[in-house]
């Protein structure tokens, strides 16, 4: 097995650890035994063909599919993550391929969703969402024109850039990016590649879901990859190439093992 | 009136701006003036019967939103059933026969005087009850943080589950609160008839439904306004009313009615396409 940091006591340090994770829906194991880590303000892409186990370990740790077996340490301390509402009460913010968004909602009122600045009674503040939410656009370069334009009238690049500002304004530790660039055309993903790196300058760590390994590759920094519910690989960038992890996707984890 | 169906459709309204519809107002009402009516008819006080009324309609809304959510059936399955049911159960009970209001309420007590009355002696009371609600639901659709999570939810569902909303708290109150209204329209409705029958508020689902559709909400959700309800009840009611004053035929009115719900929502859609540039 291709892996680059095995200390036993690694958590200490890594935002995040899972440890031998397992998951079954019914009969079919799709978590077997999976470990993964991610370290502070990294960005890890999670690679894998359809049907690899993915989408389940990021649900796992989202808090959407508890697992059955398994640790999830965050920031050194043992955590259950049984809620989504609790994951983002840890830090952890997930913008989904399905875009988290109400289109015909305001930006202001996407980014405050459930999580509303309210004045006495519970009445909105509008100003304070107002103001924030243009900050939260800003500090990933999104530049638009009034909080007030409804998702519906934005262009693809430009949703999911609102939902990265949405995790980043609620001060995620960890943004977990699930087909962020799926629907998108090239320049729209493009945009999306810019708002993921200036996560990191924002000291944010980022998990990035893909196929398509030419829209992670110029972002992550370590790549993991799943297979048939199991880590066949754990590669930093500089040590692998695009070639490469093609290959280790598809090749069955029996097959990297030996 | 227009007071009367247009306070029952801010709430069947609002709830399908959260993607739900309510066909069981026209039963709930009849069914909540029932209850009022043999209150009084035993002595208790208008106000405390009023109360218990204004309970019993939350009830019945209570039960078609947890239907609807716990049993994951769509509300228009669930309202169709309480409406058949409610209206089955209340004709049984009344065996059809209207009450009159008179042999328990003497005229001109200080309770009738809030719900019909004239001021000035031409202002119906009723008409403040409806802006009241409408400035109730008003601040709370479009300015308070719930009116957020009703957009949310009948917007997009699963965004508004995975951000922490209890979409199904949010269906269940809307429900609620449309079934206070019905109560509350039920009692207005008998006062101002002074008699209590069991098809009081018949038809008032589809007409509310109507109206809302053609103030600019989306029968899928997530769009809407209270203002655009008020306009669409004011639309369909003035265009009835219209229609029978230029001495339309009275059985040839709902085919006028029915032609200008298509044309409006036809207007809406087409006006609503191009704002999007599609």
């Amino acid at each position: 097995m291709v892996t680059h940091n095995s200390e036993k006591n690694s958590h200490k340090k890594s935002l995040v650890k899972m440890i031998n994770m397992h998951k079954w829906f019914g009969k079919v194991h799709a978590l077997r035994g999976v470990d993964f880590e991610v370290d502070h303000s990294e960005i890890v892409g999670l690679v894998g063909d359809n049907g690899a186990g993915k989408s389940t370990l990021i649900k796992v740790l989202s808090g959407f599919h508890p697992a059955d077996e398994g640790e999830i340490y965050f920031e050194g301390k043992k955590v259950t993550v049984t809620s989504p509402r609790q994951a983002r009460k840890l830090g952890i913010e997930t913008v989904y391929q399905e875009q988290a968004l109400a289109p015909e909602m305001s930006i202001a009122r996407n980014i405050f969703m459930g999580r509303e600045p309210v004045r006495s009674l519970g009445f909105l503040n509008k100003k304070a969402m107002g103001d924030e939410s243009m900050e939260a656009l800003e500090s990933i370069e999104l530049h638009l024109r009034s909080p007030d334009t409804l998702i519906a009238m934005l262009s693809g690049g430009e949703r999911q850039g609102v939902a990265i500002a949405r995790a980043l304004h609620f001060k995620a530790k960890l943004v977990i990016l699930d087909e962020p660039t799926i629907a998108l055309s090239i320049k729209e993903a493009q945009q999306v590649l810019e708002f993921i790196k200036q996560l990191k300058k924002e000291g944010i760590a980022a998990i990035f879901i893909t196929h398509n390994l030419y829209h992670s590759f110029p972002v992550a920094e370590r790549f993991v990859i799943l297979n048939r519910g199991e880590r066949v690989a754990d590669v930093r960038k500089e040590d692998v190439s695009i070639e490469k992890l093609s290959e280790l996707i598809v090749t069955p984890p029996s097959k990297v093992d030996s | 009136m227009i007071p009367e169906i247009g306070i029952v459709t801010l709430g069947v309204g609002m709830l399908m701006i959260c993607a739900e519809f309510d066909l069981s107002v026209g039963s709930v009402l009849p069914f909540c003036a029932f209850i009022f009516i043999t209150l009084i008819k035993n002595g208790l006080n208008t106000f405390f019967a009023l109360v218990i009324v204004l309970v019993a309609g939350a009830i019945f809304g209570l039960i078609n939103g947890l239907i609807t959510v716990k049993g994951y059936i769509p509300s228009f399955i669930t309202t169709l059933g309480t409406m058949l049911l409610w209206r089955g159960v209340l004709y049984v009970i009344t065996r059809m026969m209207p009450f009159d209001l008179r042999a328990y309420l003497q005229p001109g007590s200080v309770f009738e005087s809030i719900f019909i009355h004239e001021i000035g002696g031409f202002f119906p009371i009723q008409v403040i009850w409806f802006v009241i609600v409408g400035l109730i639901l008003g601040f709370l659709l479009h300015f308070h943080r719930f009116g957020n999570w009703v957009y949310a939810t009948g917007g997009n569902r699963l965004a508004a589950k995975a951000m922490g909303i209890n979409t199904d708290l949010v269906k269940v109150t809307c429900f609620i609160i449309v079934g206070v209204l019905c109560s509350l329209v039920g009692v207005m409705e008998t006062l101002r008839l002074e008699t209590f029958a069991s098809t009081l508020g018949r038809g008032f689902e589809l007409k509310a439904i109507a109206a809302s559709v053609v103030g600019g909400t989306f029968l899928g959700g997530g769009i809407g306004s209270i203002v655009g309800i008020i306009l669409g009840i004011l639309t369909i009611e003035f265009l009835e009313n219209g229609l029978i004053l230029m001495r339309v035929p009275v059985f040839g009115i709902s085919a006028f009615i029915g032609l200008a719900i298509i044309i409006f929502v036809l207007l809406n859609t087409y006006i609503e396409r191009k704002r999007m540039g599609k």
